[in-house]
């Protein structure tokens, strides 16, 4: 099966949150968010999208009751569409025809910039990782190769091979954290320090919904890891030493000083510059002091009273 | 039918095939595959024309890869010394004793290696290796049996697995090893105190040209203040390079990377397989070969010392390997 995108996964939430609310309860509502929750905590702690959507949705059911958070869901989503798409925009407005890019995994954010620079009518050559574990960039390739671009597959172990043929690294992320780090896919900051030592700019397509709030106090992101069987097959580790043991991380964090800009839908931005835009552009999230917990133990105590 | 013996042939598509694969082990039966030539030899017993066919089969192996430069000085090892023959007889004596020599010295080498390398390891230390080295896995087992490794991290190495191999040698010598993708490395190198790799090919100026991935292996150690050393037996250093030869790197089929289906679907992508990069001396901090442990930098006193018969019999200003010439035909 195929691993949902940070972006994909924040889609599927408010798909399903949106089908509960017009279908179901209230308290059926409530239970799934509170479910959802767990699911993204435990299956995928760096999703900071879908964590900030759960925390959104709560905080309008907290403050404005059940009326109109199907509206509001709806609202949410296109909002979210709407910022992917406009930071996709800007990235391609910095590539110009004839660059040669590199990407990694399949962030729908690079895809949709690659729709723009398709749209655009710019002819770009593009390098791609095919991203061990789950091998997402063979699924990146293939898109590229549909919009007709010149695409390049390459191991990740290539990339400084590589590196002095291109021009500018474009990846996605899962969450921005306070002070302009990045997680992302696993190898993207072993990418960001080859960029770095070749004078290639890197580039991260994050819409603000990525920023992470619970980073500003202090929180640590944690980044899951998997064992041998996202390796490996059942039949190939037959012959391998039993207990064979792996470490497997899916995530990994880029430093601030390996990237030089963050693209948002409000525009593209020095990393460390973050929390400033935040505080500017989005009032309405940085002015909530309240943290994923107290909206969630919130929403918990409205059902159970 | 082939002029030549079956089994050299079987050697020469095994190198090729990758069935024998790692520097060390491609010499090794390059030289076995000189001496089987030598001691099947059924044509006509006169000494230029056996030095003519040993030409042949020297140049059979060496197109086998192109970047391994210990395939190559294997092969001037051995045939050399055809250059002082007097007779037939005498010939392909010299071919059967050198090729013995040869592998038991490469052998004695990278024993040699791992006592020398063990000791510059810490008590309690973390390993990072990547691919498959015989030499560094040698390093890494002696080390761990006198206490210095705690924990080995073994790259998985696409898109071969070679990595595969390493974890499998090191377990069963019972050192603690866990594998990890390759674009994981960054993410573990915190935690890593030694990265101990091999080499195909150790240039003049100290340039390791090594597995696809090692330069940015080396590079995320000297980011995280970790030490780098390569395990390199002095037959992988390249006299060629001293003349300005550039290493050439080869490209393998795509399909080693993704199915052929795959690959027939997508037309217009161009899957890229280079199999080697080249680690600039900057990121590492000492060469271990069986004469010691030097700076990269000073690669070239082992060329000149050590390798001074290949730099001899190619000629200084000979940037072409002319196997006619060093045997004297």
């Amino acid at each position: 099966m195929h691993r949902f995108t940070g972006s994909e996964l924040a889609f599927s939430i408010l798909s399903e949150l949106y089908s509960v609310a017009i279908k179901s309860s209230e308290k059926e509502l409530v239970k799934r968010i509170l479910e959802l929750k767990d699911f993204v905590l435990n299956e995928r702690p760096t999703s900071v999208a879908s964590l900030n959507i759960l925390r959104l949705i709560g905080l309008y059911i907290l403050e404005q009751g059940f009326t109109g958070v199907d509206e509001y869901i709806v609202g949410l989503r296109e909002k979210y569409e709407r910022s992917l798409e406009r930071a996709a925009e800007i990235m391609s407005k910095r590539i110009v025809s004839g660059e040669v890019l590199l990407s990694n995994s399949n962030s729908l954010a690079v895809r949709k910039v690659l729709r723009h620079l398709s749209e655009q009518g710019k002819d770009v050559k593009i390098y791609i990782t095919e991203s061990r574990p789950g091998n997402e960039g063979l699924l990146l390739a293939e898109y590229a190769e549909s919009l007709g671009f010149e695409v390049y597959l390459i191991v990740d172990s290539a990339v400084r091979f590589f590196m002095k043929n291109i021009d500018k690294v474009v990846v996605g992320a899962e969450a921005v954290a306070s002070n302009g780090a990045i997680v992302s896919k696993i190898g993207t900051s072993l990418i960001a320090l080859i960029a770095k030592e070749a004078r290639k700019r890197v580039f991260v397509v994050a819409p603000i919904l990525k920023f992470s709030h619970e980073t500003l106090y202090g929180e640590l992101l944690k980044l899951p890891e998997y064992d041998w069987r996202s390796l490996i097959s059942e039949e190939e580790i037959a012959e391998l030493p039993v207990d064979y043991r792996a470490r497997v991380p899916l995530y990994d964090v880029t430093p601030s000083e390996y990237i030089d800009a963050i693209v948002t839908e409000y525009g593209l931005f020095a990393p460390q510059a973050i929390p400033l835009i935040l505080s500017l552009v989005e009032r309405s999230i940085t002015s909530t002091s309240r943290s994923l917990e107290e909206v969630m133990s919130g929403l918990k105590a409205l059902v159970e009273v | 039918m082939s002029r030549y013996p079956q089994r050299v042939l079987e050697i020469a598509s095994g190198i090729r095939e990758m069935k024998i694969r790692g520097a060390g082990k491609i010499a090794r039966a390059a030289a076995e595959a000189l001496k089987i030539a030598a001691l099947n030899y059924n044509g006509v017993e006169d000494l230029m024309s056996f030095k003519k066919y040993m030409v042949d089969v020297g140049e059979l192996l060496i197109l086998t890869r192109p970047t391994a430069i210990s395939l190559p000085n294997a092969v001037v090892y051995v045939l050399s010394p055809l250059r002082g023959s007097s007779s037939f007889s005498e010939a392909r004596e010299i071919v059967v004793r050198q090729a013995d020599n040869f592998i038991r010295e490469s052998e004695e080498a990278t024993k040699r290696i791992s006592v020398i390398g063990a000791k510059r390891i810490r008590e309690n230390s973390v390993v990072l290796t990547h691919c498959h080295s015989t030499a560094a896995v040698r390093v890494i087992i002696e080390a761990y049996k006198q206490g210095r490794v705690v924990r080995v991290y073994s790259t998985e190495t696409r898109p071969f697995y070679q990595g595969r191999v390493t974890y499998t040698q090191l377990a069963k010598s019972g050192v603690p090893v866990v594998q990890i993708p390759d674009s994981a490395v960054r993410y573990v190198i915190n935690e890593v105190d030694y990265v101990v790799v091999g080499a195909d090919t150790v240039t003049s100026n100290g340039a390791v040209v090594n597995k696809i991935g090692t330069s940015q292996v080396a590079l995320a150690a000297k980011e995280a203040r970790t030490r780098v050393y390569v395990a390199a037996e002095s037959y992988k250093f390249s006299p060629l390079t001293l003349v300005g030869e550039l290493v050439t790197i080869e490209y393998r089929p795509p399909e080693e990377i993704v199915p052929r289906e795959w690959i027939e679907k997508h037309l217009r992508v161009k899957v890229l397989n280079p199999v080697f990069d080249v680690t600039p001396p900057d990121y590492i901090d000492a060469i271990i070969t069986e004469y010691g442990v030097i700076p990269p930098q000073a690669a070239v006193l082992i060329l000149v010392e050590k390798l001074g018969w290949a730099l001899d019999v190619l000629g200084y200003g000979e940037s072409k390997l002319d196997l006619k010439k060093i045997v004297g035909l």
